[in-house]
């Protein structure tokens, strides 16, 4: 899973269903605890459609993993995905997303440089 | 649904509160609960616990394995002689307090449970049941 | 009663909750936190919950109390080492600790901390003293 300190990557391939994607989500999130990795690029460019269950729990993932003090970036959403997703009224406004693994590297590098990567909104800064 | 193996807890202080969450945990290793699932069971029957405790007067509760067909777990019924809410709907929704914060408690114990269901009577008490099914 | 210590560790102050909690306890570590903050003039506070397999919206009220009560003070709070069940189970119980920092263990907490008083020095013009 590792790419480089401080970040982690997971590229999910196939399609996905509630409860696989739950365990997954679930995996990572203990992935991001024992590697201490305050970013996790969540790449979905192998996976084909998505549904709002799916979708949901990728959402809770993210939440989750803010609440324990990492960041998650979600990367490779295709065109079909992203209008599945606008259809569905999922609300991906809180989450950055990135069209490849390697923008979402990008930003998660720049992000660490800065050392914005704490969860939990908090008085501004 | 058949049930074994019940337990029955006082809920009058806030040790049994903290002795609640310890038998449910219990209760869930037995049945072979992923640890996701622990959490939101007890989670939830804390806020149950501290419901009935807090806002009840003090009660019980009853912790029992079932069976449903093929599907086994977890049931919890918190039962207390307390005034009642009088309107539960309202106390469903989240945010909804009254003195030392009812929020959260009786909404957030039902979105982590597998089943939920609610009676209450103004004057007369409450009983909440919560169960959760083993994925 | 038993009462949870609380560290000093330079301008920080380090709780870490191992026990499971009733309320009592919570608002007697509230207490502390509070004079402890003014007696040593701590300018953050780390709240260690990693051996928490529970956190229900008590808790979540007592971290937030902790974090208010805090910025008061002049001493910000890291709540770290939350545990991946428990972060699930507040997404679904919606619980979502509004105005609480958190960080993924005590280091990394400690590190927000430093940058944080870092940049608040900075801006005001003081002098950053090496530690």
């Amino acid at each position: 899973m590792r790419l480089w300190d401080g970040i982690l990557a997971l590229p999910l391939i196939g399609t996905l269903d509630s409860e696989r994607t739950q365990v997954v989500m679930q995996n990572l999130l203990e992935a991001i605890v024992s590697n201490g990795a305050a970013i996790a690029i969540i790449d979905i460019t192998g996976v084909p459609t998505v549904d709002t269950l799916v979708a949901q729990h990728l959402l809770k993932t993210v939440a989750a993993a803010r609440l324990m003090g990492a960041d998650c970036i979600i990367s490779g959403i295709r065109p079909q995905i992203a209008q599945t997703i606008i259809h569905l009224g999922v609300d991906l406004a809180d989450v950055t997303t990135k069209a490849t693994l390697a923008d979402a590297f990008q930003i998660a590098l720049r992000k660490l440089g800065n050392g914005l990567s704490a969860g939990q909104s908090g008085p501004p800064r | 649904m058949s049930s074994t193996n019940q337990t029955s807890l006082p809920v009058a202080s806030q040790e049994d509160v903290v002795a609640v969450r310890q038998g449910v945990r219990k209760a869930g290793v037995e049945a072979g609960l992923t640890l996701v699932d622990q959490t939101k069971l007890i989670t939830a029957a804390s806020e149950l616990a501290r419901n009935a405790f807090v806002h009840g007067g003090g009660g019980n509760v009853l912790i029992e394995h079932v069976e449903e067909g093929a599907r086994k777990g977890i049931r919890l019924t918190f039962t207390d002689q307390g005034p009642g809410i009088p309107d539960v709907e309202r106390a469903l929704k989240d945010g909804y307090t009254s003195g030392n914060g009812l929020g959260l408690g009786l909404g957030g114990a039902k979105r982590l449970s597998s089943e939920f269901s609610i009676w209450s009577e103004p004057g007369k008490g409450t009983r909440v049941t919560i169960t959760r099914w083993k994925a | 009663m038993e009462r949870i210590p609380i560290l000093k560790l330079g301008e920080f102050l380090l709780v870490s909750i191992q026990v499971d909690m009733h309320d009592r306890l919570a608002l007697s570590l509230q207490d502390d936190l509070t004079e402890k903050i003014v007696a040593t003039g701590a300018k953050g506070v780390l709240i260690d919950i990693s051996a928490l397999d529970i956190v229900d919206s008590s808790i979540g009220r007592m971290l937030g109390s902790i974090a208010g009560m805090s910025r008061i003070l002049d001493a910000e709070t890291v709540v770290v080492g939350m545990q991946p069940p428990v972060a699930i189970t507040l997404v679904e119980l919606g619980l979502s600790l509004p105005g609480i920092r958190t960080a993924l263990n005590v280091d990394k907490g400690m590190e927000l901390l430093r940058r944080s008083l870092e940049e608040q020095r900075e801006s005001l013009g003081v002098l950053h003293k090496p530690d």
